[in-house]
């Protein structure tokens, strides 16, 4: 029994090699605070010697709670689908005017809108005609390397094969116009653990959170 | 009877509350600690050009308000922001009310239209709760008046250009019941006062320019009435950034019939200005300018026209820290009366430096701290037995409850 597994695993080795290595982006703004919800890719310079196979589309949910959408970006492949949630007691009316798909879905409390696929690489931004404080991000790519910054700025991608990638960072709040930030980095092995810092100039946050002082109508 | 249907609607009484799918409703209670200038205010009839007068340290009430909005249809909104005062006289009055239909755009461009009481989108301070300013306790002269004179009863419709780094909205509004605006940069001067009337409110004229016209003080008008029957017209042109600028140019003239007067003999005043206002963010700073340049006329007898000029600026810098948001403000004002108009030339200048600190430590507790100091020379105040030239300071400790 011990030998059958030990052939497998050569076999599945062999079939599939495993690509341990990573590159881990850090992402701060200068000041010291870790920017969150920003989008990371890594692309090749050299052209890979086979594409992998697209990942199955997948259903994103979007959720609105206390005014605001819940991620501020969220990530899709082409083919994948979103779905937004009223998760508020107040009705919200969501909508996109974006090139890569318009939309619109009034959304009672606790209703969902229908899946809506994402078909169109791009950005989308999604706002509230009700609520003109709320907005969110929806990141359409098929670059298969990619990863969003979490709380503490961290964006991990992995399984990556050696090669030299160039990282690009995008995020709502750089200033448009301005080049898209970006650094090199080489993998040089199979289990190489690559590192990059990247610090960021954002505009002010575009969303006002809910405040009793100001109403915002 | 159609009149007061249309209030109604407005007030949100109309449509049966089951056919309103949102209600929300937001309140303020605000109490202060003052020591007062011991000039007598203007709200009390004095030329005094604070809020509170007549000296001492003594605690006052702020005032207290609600609003309440209704979300019909998606598109269809309704929104009454109604107030309680004591400092001249106990009101109750409803400083604005209208009705706002904006339907989804699936474009850059965005239309909507408003109808009802507004006030004209002037102030780039008055950003809170009952169009109070979250970096001061007293507004600036400009949007004192604002809150004291100015209310556009009609239609506004506003057009929305939404760009990727900058946005612009082109505001214009047709309106009426505001044809006294005027009268009280004319026969009192510019104030600092956060004191917002509202409609069904009357405003308080100085006792000696009563005295002097033979009435009996206190001598009070409704200043959002019609009187005559024309229209008048804003046009206001907004431009914002996305890195947080904000330009602001706007053209306000009411149009007013300057020799018409009402049956209790309250006169029309022909108003209109220019007011441009910028914003902008430095890291934590939000810097605020406003100009204001206009003036106002009046024809009390066939041929004879009095015109005052009126014009004023500010700059402003708060710093947000969170919870905790230090202001500074400089500002100056100045109203000139036409020689041929008035011989006695009552035209004032001065200028203002308010000092603030506000502090959040809860979502519903705002506490602020305020010193407004005032240098001006009116030469009205002489008919008042008074020097012309007068420096005050007011300062004043504040606690706002916020639903």
């Amino acid at each position: 029994m011990r030998c059958l597994l030990v052939v497998a695993s050569l076999l599945l080795g062999n079939a599939w090699p495993v690509l341990a290595a990573e590159v881990t982006v850090h992402l701060d703004d200068g000041r010291g605070h870790a920017v969150s919800d920003a989008v990371v890719m890594l692309i090749p310079d050299a052209a890979p010697a086979a594409a992998a196979a697209p990942p199955a589309p997948a259903t994103h949910v979007v959720d609105q709670r206390d005014e605001t959408f819940v991620p501020y970006v969220q990530l899709l492949r082409p083919g994948d689908e979103v779905v937004f949630r009223n998760s508020d007691s107040t009705r919200h009316h969501v909508y996109s005017f974006a090139a890569i798909r318009t939309f619109e879905f009034v959304l009672r409390p606790g209703e969902s809108s229908p899946a809506l696929v994402m078909d169109k690489s791009g950005i989308a931004a999604v706002g509230c005609n009700i609520h003109d404080h709320m907005i969110t991000y929806l990141f359409v790519s098929a670059v298969p390397a990619i990863a969003l910054s979490g709380g503490d700025g961290n964006a991990t991608i992995g399984h990556l094969a050696p090669g030299r990638y160039t990282a690009h960072v995008w995020h709502p709040q750089l200033h448009p116009g301005h080049p898209q930030p970006s650094q090199s980095v080489t993998i040089g092995g199979d289990a190489d653990i690559g590192h990059l810092d990247f610090t960021l100039s954002l505009m002010p946050d575009p969303r006002m959170f809910m405040d009793r002082e100001h109403l915002d109508y | 009877m159609r009149r007061r249907i249309f209030l109604c609607c407005l007030l949100g009484l109309y449509v049966p509350a089951g056919l309103a799918q949102d209600f929300k409703l937001h309140a303020w209670l605000d109490g202060r600690l003052v020591a007062a200038p011991a000039e007598t205010s203007w709200t009390h009839g004095g030329l005094g050009k604070t809020r509170f007068g007549g000296g001492g340290v003594d605690a006052r009430f702020g005032g207290a308000g609600v609003v309440g909005t209704a979300q019909f249809t998606p598109a269809l909104m309704a929104l009454a922001s109604v107030q309680w005062q004591d400092t001249d006289y106990a009101t109750l009055d409803t400083i604005e009310a209208y009705l706002r239909y904006r339907p989804v755009s699936l474009s850059r461009w965005r239309w909507s239209l408003q109808a009802g009481a507004f006030l004209p989108p002037i102030s780039l301070e008055n950003d809170a709760i009952g169009w109070t300013s979250s970096w001061t306790l007293t507004p600036s002269a400009i949007n004192s008046w604002v809150g004291e004179e100015l209310r556009a009863t009609g239609a506004e419709g506003r057009l929305e250009w939404r760009g990727d780094d900058a946005s612009w909205e082109l505001r214009s509004a047709l309106f009426q019941r505001n044809d006294p605006a005027g009268n009280l940069l004319a026969v009192r001067g510019w104030s600092l006062s956060d004191l917002t009337y509202g409609l069904g409110s009357r405003l308080h004229e100085p006792d000696a320019v009563v005295r002097r016209n033979g009435g009996q003080p206190p001598g009070r008008y409704d200043p959002f009435q019609n009187i005559g029957h024309r229209s008048g017209w804003y046009a206001n042109l907004d431009w914002r950034t996305s890195v947080g600028g904000r330009l602001s140019l706007m053209r306000y003239d009411n149009r007013a019939d300057p020799a018409a007067h009402s049956d209790s003999g309250v006169f029309a005043w022909h108003t209109w200005f220019w007011s441009l206002g910028a914003s902008a963010d430095t890291g934590p700073i939000r810097w605020i300018a406003q100009a204001m340049d206009g003036a106002t006329v009046i024809e009390p007898v066939d041929g004879l026209q009095f015109e005052t000029r009126f014009r004023s600026a500010f700059l402003l810098a708060g710093w947000n820290r969170g919870a905790w948001r230090p202001a500074l403000r400089i500002e100056h004002f100045s109203t000139r009366e036409l020689a041929a108009a008035v011989g006695t030339g009552q035209g004032e200048h001065g200028n203002a430096v308010t000092a603030a600190l506000n502090w959040r430590p809860r979502d519903w507790l705002r506490l602020s701290a305020e010193v407004l100091r005032i240098d001006s020379v009116r030469k009205q105040r002489v008919e008042a037995g008074l020097a012309p030239a007068s420096a005050v300071t007011q300062v004043q400790l504040g606690v706002r409850l916020i639903y």
